[in-house]
């Protein structure tokens, strides 16, 4: 049950609660992938995160040992289900750019100034739920998606998103949050509809990396790509990416929440692509209009590669060489130009059906010809999920 | 002073280390750097010992202590226990309590006089606590949360607490503690104090993400700034200049 409070923070208890039932599904697969969840012994970190349990949850969960084995079980398809629920609403999600009527199902929590009436209702809530682990996995929980521009007060979201982003190494994360979330024309934070807490599930934003060359975050992201690239014949490659040709670059930076519905992606990868487009020609001036002409994305992610060395013959799916966390970076991997991979240091959580892989790095160069191509495949590829 | 440091790119100090009048406690891995911050304030005064608790780096949020005593979570390994009582001044007492809520650091607040503890907190924890730390025990809640040792710092000059807390509730507060209080918020805005700083009576370490105002406003509720011959300065101005002529 450490891994319940691993990732996420709420400002105030009530909200929390509306929320719990949302994130109890969520964080059932949250350590399958760990991108951006820390390790367990987390789970009593009181850092900020907008969708933190409740003081009140916390406690009343270390009361029940008993649920922690069922947390620590990946259960992708409790995510199936919530995404199947998801699939409802996601045609009526709000894109920025356009209007439609919230749909959001609150569930009924009591809100009492009374904590003691808070923690019992809870506690019937959380009962119920212990003796009916089936009903659980099945419960459908309505949620809208909004996309939104990234804003300052976003700040602890997206930093616990980018906690990972270079790996352990140290280095000036609090400075390239400020960055991403400064770019209000291009970026997109994903949050609930209506939430009164700033519950962040995704960021995605393009940053040029020369309009950037000298702040520091940057500077220390290129020596960390450059340090890493261990292939002779593609760090030239990436030197000139990062030096040259840096103003007609962009970091790709997308990260999300591990089980975010992939039915958000198709339009959150057209919300960045086309808010590029549109910072072309509508940025105030022509050096802010020329930064956002990307010849080249990069992108920086996590992929699993199989630690087997043997060409297995069998067909047993555990047998791919690759296994991408995040769907698009298959299609970005199949339309890069170059890439190359590079070992992690932070340990990753050990699980069984990942038992014969091992958690690495992946840089990849797409050029921005591709783009159209990348929206095609990633619309085609999920619908079929 | 307060320093503002980073525990491997985490700006929660007070989850990684823990800091009282007679000792401190810093968490083992991230780089060097994070136990040498601690060392080259400390080094002189109070031993600085690098510690586990259970296996895991979230020590700050798992014990409570003052300069009388340690507690300990019932999840303390028994070397770990050990290396603890080895490397602490002897009169400290360091004791492993077994308590059901084992996040110690959470449920207890504490100076080296008065403690706030969790409402469900065990009777016989209570009296341990007021045993084993020499303090006077209140069960409390903080802007209506029950995990006070989570929502305010406070040290035996002054103490910092959550931002929602009522002018009331400050009051009460304050005058259990017999300490100045504060509604304020470390690390940009957060609400979680004890997570995002650790204080004692002559220093403080907050996470690099605090700003200025909340740093400067740290810095005069736990008085760390007396020390310094500007604050002197600034206040003796104004009794100095009498009139303008």
């Amino acid at each position: 049950m450490g891994r319940v409070r691993a990732l996420f923070s709420a400002k105030a208890q009530a909200q929390a609660l509306v929320h719990q039932y949302i994130f109890l599904l969520f964080v059932q697969s949250l350590n399958l992938l760990g991108c951006t969840v820390v390790t367990s012994e987390r789970f009593f970190d009181a850092g900020p995160h907008p969708l933190r349990p409740s003081a009140i949850d916390r406690e009343a969960m270390t009361r029940r040992p008993t649920r922690c084995p069922r947390f620590l079980k990946p259960q992708p398809f409790a995510f199936s289900a919530f995404a199947r629920s998801v699939a409802q609403v996601a045609s009526t999600f709000k894109h920025k750019r356009q209007t439609h009527n919230p749909k959001f199902q609150e569930k009924v929590i009591p809100k009492s100034s009374d904590d003691r009436f808070m923690k019992h209702s809870l506690k019937e809530e959380a009962g119920t739920s212990e003796s009916s682990d089936e009903e659980e996995r099945n419960e459908i929980i309505k949620a809208d998606f909004a996309f939104f521009d990234p804003k300052s007060d976003d700040f602890h979201g997206v930093k616990i998103l980018l906690q990972t982003y270079l790996d352990n190494k140290q280095w000036d994360l609090s400075g390239f949050v400020d960055l991403v979330l400064a770019q209000t024309t291009v970026g997109t934070v994903v949050k609930l509809e209506d939430a009164d807490d700033d519950g962040l599930f995704s960021v995605v934003t393009a940053v040029n990396l020369g309009r950037y060359k000298d702040n520091i975050c940057i500077m220390e992201l290129k020596g960390y790509l450059l340090e890493v690239c261990q292939e002779k014949n593609v760090s030239s490659k990436l030197g000139l990416i990062l030096g040259k040709e840096a103003s007609n670059v962009g970091l790709l930076v997308s990260q999300r929440v591990v089980n975010l519905p992939p039915q958000l992606l198709p339009p959150l990868y057209d919300a960045l692509f086309d808010e590029v487009s549109w910072a072309i020609e509508d940025e105030p001036t022509e050096e802010l209009r020329d930064s956002f002409r990307f010849k080249y994305y990069l992108v920086l992610t996590r992929i699993y590669k199989s630690a087997n060395k043997q060409k297995g013959t069998s067909r047993h799916y555990c047998d791919e060489p690759i296994i991408y966390i995040k769907p698009e970076d298959e299609i970005f991997h199949k339309l890069s130009s170059w890439s190359f991979s590079f070992p992690l240091q932070t340990q990753q959580l050990a699980m069984h059906e990942l038992r014969n892989y091992r958690l690495t790095g992946l840089v990849m160069a797409v050029e921005a010809d591709k783009i159209p191509t990348f929206r095609k495949e990633l619309q085609s590829l999920i619908s079929e999920f | 002073m307060a320093t503002r440091l980073q525990f491997e790119n985490n700006c929660d100090i007070g989850v990684f280390s823990k800091l009282t009048n007679a000792y401190c406690l810093v968490a083992i891995g991230g780089s060097e750097n994070f136990y040498s911050t601690f060392e080259a304030e400390l080094a002189d005064a109070i031993p600085v010992v690098k510690t586990s608790i259970g296996g895991t780096r979230i020590i700050g949020r798992l014990c409570a202590g003052n300069k009388n005593g340690l507690l300990l979570p019932h999840t303390t390994t028994d070397q770990e226990l050990q290396h603890l009582r080895n490397s602490i001044p002897d009169q400290v007492v360091v004791q492993r309590i077994d308590e059901r809520l084992s996040a110690l650091g959470n449920c207890i607040a504490c100076n080296d006089h008065v403690a706030l503890t969790h409402t469900d907190l065990d009777k016989e924890t209570e009296e341990l606590i007021a045993d084993v730390l020499g303090v006077e025990v209140f069960r409390q809640t903080i802007a209506g949360n029950i995990l006070v040792g989570s929502y305010c710092a406070f040290s035996n000059r002054g103490g910092l607490v959550h931002p929602h807390t009522s002018i009331e509730d400050l009051d009460e507060l304050s005058t259990l503690l017999q300490v100045p209080l504060v509604a304020g918020t470390v690390n940009r805005g957060s609400e979680v104090i004890a997570a995002g700083m650790t204080v004692n009576d002559w220093t403080a370490f907050c996470g690099s993400d605090t700003t200025a105002t909340e740093l400067s406003v740290i810095e005069s509720v736990f008085k760390l700034r007396e020390a310094q011959p500007n604050a002197i300065v600034d206040e003796m101005r104004k009794s100095l200049i009498d009139s303008y002529v």
